[in-house]
């Protein structure tokens, strides 16, 4: 099944407008609550998603264009996240016949596995920026609490971007 | 509807190696010290963080509402008419209060900077970093009211950071918190050197002191005044843990900040280089007519 620029426009639309809500959420409505500690990373949830569902060559500048969208509410930046979301990606590929998202259990078991990529790829990254290995196992740490919510909550998550962008119920994704 | 068909596995390479170097060019440019923002991500963070300043007021809104509205629903309209009136004068009340906290926190943030010779520029805090792994949060104030890249910020217990990026309005600052930021310190009882560095959980660090300095817990670190970023005397925190094993020549110590940054709302950043001597810690709250420099 093929999609025209209008149905590429809106998801790519509709799930911007969903990460920037989730970004101030995270980064002013928890914190104005008091919660400091717990940032659950959505950017890390979106890119996943259009890396297991979407079967398309501009990939790679999706995962650019919302990691510029996540720039501008973490100092993180653009480049980190996009270098690991590329591999990810890559990675997805090759393994995308294996994966499952048809129960619950499958698509937080699949999310999870790949959210401990991601976050060994960043840890990775910024300890090989920081030229400072000793705290790569502290930071990859960090990211796990979250981890396990984002999982939890990833297949209404994918459900509610698979409405986005009109996927329908084969977990192999859809073609542009 | 036109339709899109270019799904050649030469594309998806072409493009995965295309972005791929973009981002390895991003990353090996990105400064964890300081960071220039581009044109456009100055506008995005323009037209964003209004959202999340907007969200302060909103908490507000719902926490009133919640507090004066929700609560009364059940009772009979008399008590309704009674609580109403409580409701507007609790309210006026409550505002007033609220007015007269900030009053008096504004006054002792300012009367603290008295004795630092840099102008000072007053911000709220408007968000903190969406991302977990950093320590920085957002303020109301950008290269318009005169911040520069680098300028320490402080508030009347002690040092939160730096200016790590600035937009026209909006400027984000690096907390001591964050495991990027060094502070050059001193242990103010024995003036033992170290340097501070972002711990986890809320802590710092202070590394690079010798086994034979005699630390103890609750000692005071304040600012050394090297590195050009901070001036000197300025409180970082106290000393919380002291490890000492029986290997290395280091210890390790741990310091809770003097600041509390959960509670933190306003902060002061001080701006233009000039003398630095040491800073004397405020003891009482005074007009805030009597601070001069002030934006």
């Amino acid at each position: 099944m093929r999609y025209s620029l209008k149905d590429i426009f809106l998801g790519v639309f509709k799930t911007a407008i969903l990460l920037v809500f989730l970004e101030i959420f995270c980064s002013a409505i928890l914190p104005a609550f008091g919660i400091l500690e717990f940032k659950p990373a959505f950017n890390v949830l979106i890119i996943l998603f259009l890396a297991f569902k979407l079967e398309a060559p501009f990939l790679p500048f999706l995962i650019l264009f919302f990691q510029y969208i996540h720039s501008a509410f973490s100092v993180e930046g653009w480049a980190s996240g996009t270098l690991a979301g590329v591999i990810i990606a890559m990675s997805v590929k090759y393994v995308k016949d294996m994966l499952n998202f048809s129960t619950a259990i499958s698509t937080i078991v699949v999310v999870q596995i790949f959210q401990i990529a991601w976050f060994i790829l960043i840890a990775f990254i910024l300890s090989l920026k920081l030229g400072d290995f000793s705290n790569f196992f502290s930071i990859f740490i960090k990211y796990l609490p979250e981890s396990f919510f984002l999982s939890l909550i990833s297949h209404h998550f994918f459900k509610l971007l698979d409405n986005f962008w009109k996927v329908g119920k084969s977990s192999h994704g859809v073609r542009y | 509807m036109k339709n899109l068909n270019f799904d050649s596995s030469r594309w998806v390479l072409l493009n995965n190696i295309l972005v791929g170097a973009i981002a390895l060019y991003g990353v090996a440019n990105h400064n964890y010290k300081v960071n220039d923002l581009s044109v456009f991500q100055k506008m995005m963070i323009e037209v964003l963080a209004p959202l999340q300043r907007g969200t302060m007021s909103l908490k507000e809104s719902l926490a009133y509402t919640i507090d004066h509205y929700v609560t009364i629903v059940n009772t009979s309209k008399e008590n309704e008419k009674l609580r109403k009136k409580m409701v507007s004068l609790e309210n006026q009340i409550f505002s007033l209060t609220e007015v007269k906290k900030e009053n008096e926190r504004l006054k002792q943030l300012l009367q603290f900077g008295k004795e630092i010779p840099r102008e000072k520029v007053l911000a709220q805090i408007v968000s903190w970093d969406s991302s977990n792994e950093f320590k920085v949060l957002r303020i109301n104030k950008g290269s318009v009211d005169g911040l520069k890249l680098m300028a320490p910020v402080i508030t009347m217990t002690g040092l939160v950071g730096y200016v790590y990026r600035l937009s026209p309005n909006y400027a984000d600052i690096l907390t001591i918190l964050d495991q990027n930021n060094r502070i050059d310190a001193i242990v103010a009882r024995t003036r033992t050197h170290g340097i501070v560095e972002g711990h986890s959980g809320f802590k710092c660090r202070l590394k690079y002191v010798s086994r034979t300095e005699k630390l103890q817990v609750d000692d005071e670190i304040i600012t050394a005044g090297l590195g050009e970023i901070y001036p000197k005397g300025i409180r970082v925190g106290r000393i919380s843990k002291i490890d000492k094993e029986n290997f290395g020549i280091t210890q390790k110590i741990e310091i809770t900040p003097s600041v509390n940054f959960h509670k933190l709302e306003e902060v002061v950043v001080l701006i233009e280089n000039g003398q630095t001597k040491e800073v004397k810690l405020p003891q009482t709250s005074s007009s805030i007519d009597d601070v001069e420099g002030v934006k």
